[in-house]
């Protein structure tokens, strides 16, 4: 089927500046060389450490942040060339709920508003039309319509990461941008959202770019998984394949280092008091990023940079020793 | 309110009772013993009751996982056993806390200080904002030595070598240079390692970890904790370890108590916790971990229904039975006291009154 998103080669770097006049000091590369396709009715999950540019990516797949070159297509319209009007359409079509439910309601608007914004914004039906609407969307994710004049301090993480999800589906998109969505709530509201995420996606064919750090919540929910780690996607599999057989060994420290709920299987951890240690002197402007803290690399990884090349079926990973 | 809180006392009371009864032939070498602690907050709106009776121990040399989800009391409890609470609008309204021997509530201003980072020292979830941004972190360490008297460490010189020491001990590579480094020239996890080596700087027999490893990558996670583990072992500190992640209970505590409205619910040791859960509410908390397996399985996520209550506005009886599927009558009516099912595994619920 055809991809719904269509990412290819993208790059995006941020200068560092310094001192009084605000001279470039060298620039931070965010998103180095991202493809990526998202597909209808498709969950992808992206994983990846603070600062390995899964923020930046979502940014500019919104439109949000231009990016230094490469191209995003979302149903055949080019987000990063396209003008106001076909920026429109693509704003409408994907939308996004975030990390901080508590930061992103305006707590100024009541509830109802709050939901009713985009359908203002983008010019949708008349006022009786939105009204009817919006307690539509409150039904679909839940919640009662007695809460529409109410405000957002009044409720829950749960239930305000609910209305989020309502304000996004006001426009009817096609795509769902999910970024580290469960990750501000307790354990067992967590599951309540998640659960919820995965009716509606049943109910409203959406597709979702699912980000989070959380690996068992990845996991869970998406039908693939593209695992990030400097602004490169090192692998990419359905997310069974990924789990059962991690290739690239960046991948394999990561699902390790999670904890999990079974006492005394014990980490398998990098030697805590000096290995893994942030800081490496080697010049990582060539070869393979991660070659410093992988325990396999070899001279090749310093050489050459490894590309995400097809492994096994359909399981794509960055790794000159992978097989 | 009025008759909530007798039935409270009277609960409190029938725990305390029937714990201290069945405590003392398996009593083992106890660091912390915590009885019926109470801590209330006096606010405009009505009297919170952030902790309503705990009893606790902690064991010499172990880790005890203090688990529950955002605003059931951990971080109280945590801050009621230093004394720390803000008073007013909080107040420690009775209780004890048995710490080697002597109740910490009994002490005076002096005594808690002499016990504070020397004997108990704490470390809080936010690595970055903990240390100050303006002073080295080789300074904040010669600080802690230099305050506290009973390391004597008394000239400058000589707590600066300690500090590097301390530095070395956590796992901070060229300790001598990074000493005079300030917190933003180093990441989240090199700053939690400084604070460890802050609260370890005086040899304690008790770490408070007040979600340590929450603020990081799981990477840095997973050295965070095996570097607590082992500096537990090294030097026979009990570590009291506030999370809500049960994985990192699960892979870092000898003994679990599951906190839930200011209660203790479920108190045991990690492996009967986990392989068999009594109170529904850890059953609960257990079946909402996802994982890829239940997916392929085609399973939803177990969600436990309803919301966790405000402290403010505690249902009557359990304060867990709106939201239990095994809701019985008396749950409605009394609040559970603390039944004690199995030798080592305590429960407040009614479906083990008979055992």
């Amino acid at each position: 089927m055809k991809p719904i998103l269509e990412i290819r080669e993208l790059k995006k770097a941020f200068p560092i500046t310094s001192g009084v006049f605000r001279k470039s000091a060298g620039v931070v590369t965010a998103v180095d060389g991202v493809d990526l396709d998202i597909r209808p009715n498709e969950t992808l999950g992206l994983v990846g450490e603070s600062g390995c540019g899964k923020t930046t990516l979502s940014k500019m797949i919104l439109a949000l942040e231009e990016p230094d070159s490469g191209s995003i297509r979302f149903e055949d319209v080019d987000v990063v060339r396209a003008r106001r009007s076909s920026l429109s359409q693509v704003r409408r079509g994907i939308q996004v709920v975030f990390q901080d439910p508590f930061g992103s309601l305006n707590p100024r608007r009541k509830i109802g508003s709050i939901i009713e914004e985009p359908m203002i914004i983008h010019r949708e039906g008349s006022k009786a039309q939105r009204a009817k609407r919006v307690r539509e969307l409150l039904e679909m994710v839940g919640l009662h319509e007695d809460i529409l004049p109410r405000y957002p301090h009044e409720f829950s993480g749960g239930q305000r990461q609910r209305i989020c999800i309502a304000r996004a589906l006001a426009v009817n998109p096609r795509l769902l941008i999910c970024d580290e969505p469960v990750s501000a709530l307790d354990v067992s509201i967590q599951a309540q959202v998640i659960n919820l995420l995965v009716d509606l996606q049943k109910e409203l064919k959406l597709s979702y770019l699912f980000i989070s750090h959380n690996l068992s919540v990845v996991g869970y929910i998406s039908h693939r998984v593209a695992v990030m780690y400097k602004g490169r996607i090192v692998e990419l599999a359905d997310a069974s394949a990924l789990f059962e057989n991690p290739l690239h060994p960046y991948t394999g420290c990561l699902m390790d280092a999670v904890p999990e709920a079974r006492p005394k299987k014990g980490l398998n951890l990098r030697s805590p008091r000096r290995g893994g240690v942030e800081q490496v002197s080697t010049d990582l402007s060539s070869g393979c990023a991660y070659r410093a803290w992988c325990p396999r690399a070899e001279g090749i990884c310093a050489q050459e940079t490894p590309v995400l090349e097809e492994k096994g079926d359909r399981h794509y990973a960055a790794c000159h020793l992978a097989s | 309110m009025v008759d909530t809180d007798l039935i409270d006392r009277k609960a409190t009371g029938q725990a305390a009772g029937d714990l201290r009864h069945t405590r003392e032939p398996d009593d083992r070498d106890v660091l912390v013993d915590i009885q019926d602690l109470c801590t209330y907050f006096y606010t405009p709106e009505g009297v919170v009751h952030a902790l309503g009776g705990v009893d606790l121990r902690i064991g010499r040399g172990r880790t005890l996982g203090l688990v529950g989800e955002s605003g059931c009391g951990k971080t109280v409890l945590a801050l009621t056993i230093l004394r720390l609470i803000p008073e007013p609008p909080g107040k420690i309204v009775r209780g004890k806390v048995l710490f080697e021997g002597t109740d910490l509530l009994s002490l005076d201003q002096t005594g808690i200080r002499e016990i504070r980072g020397n004997k108990i020292s704490m470390i809080f979830q936010e690595p970055m904002t903990s240390l100050n941004p303006v002073f080295t972190i080789g300074f904040q360490i010669e600080e802690v030595l230099m305050l506290h008297q009973s390391h004597r460490a008394p000239t400058r010189k000589q707590a600066r070598e300690l500090a590097a020491e301390l530095l070395d001990m956590v796992g901070i590579p060229y300790p001598g240079r990074r000493i005079d480094d300030y917190p933003h020239q180093l990441s989240g996890g090199m700053c939690q390692r400084v604070m460890i080596a802050m609260a370890l700087a005086c040899r304690p027999s008790l770490m408070i970890a007040d979600e340590p490893t929450t603020a990081l990558d799981v990477t840095t996670q997973a050295q965070i904790l095996a570097l607590m583990g082992e500096l537990k072992e090294e030097l026979n500190t009990s570590i009291l370890l506030v999370t809500h992640d049960l994985g990192v209970v699960a892979q870092s505590c000898e003994d679990v108590a599951v906190m839930y409205t200011g209660n203790v619910v479920e108190h045991a040791g990690v492996e009967d916790i986990f392989s068999r859960p009594l109170h529904p509410y850890t059953r609960g908390l257990m079946r909402s971990i996802p994982t890829v397996e239940a997916r392929r399985r085609g399973e939803q996520l177990h969600a436990i229904p309803g919301n966790v209550p405000t402290l403010r506005d505690m249902p009557k009886g359990c304060t867990f039975h709106n939201r239990c599927d095994e809701v019985m009558d008396i749950c409605r009516r009394e609040r559970p006291p603390m039944f004690r099912p199995h030798p080592d595994h305590c429960v407040r619920c009614w479906r083990y009154a008979n055992g």
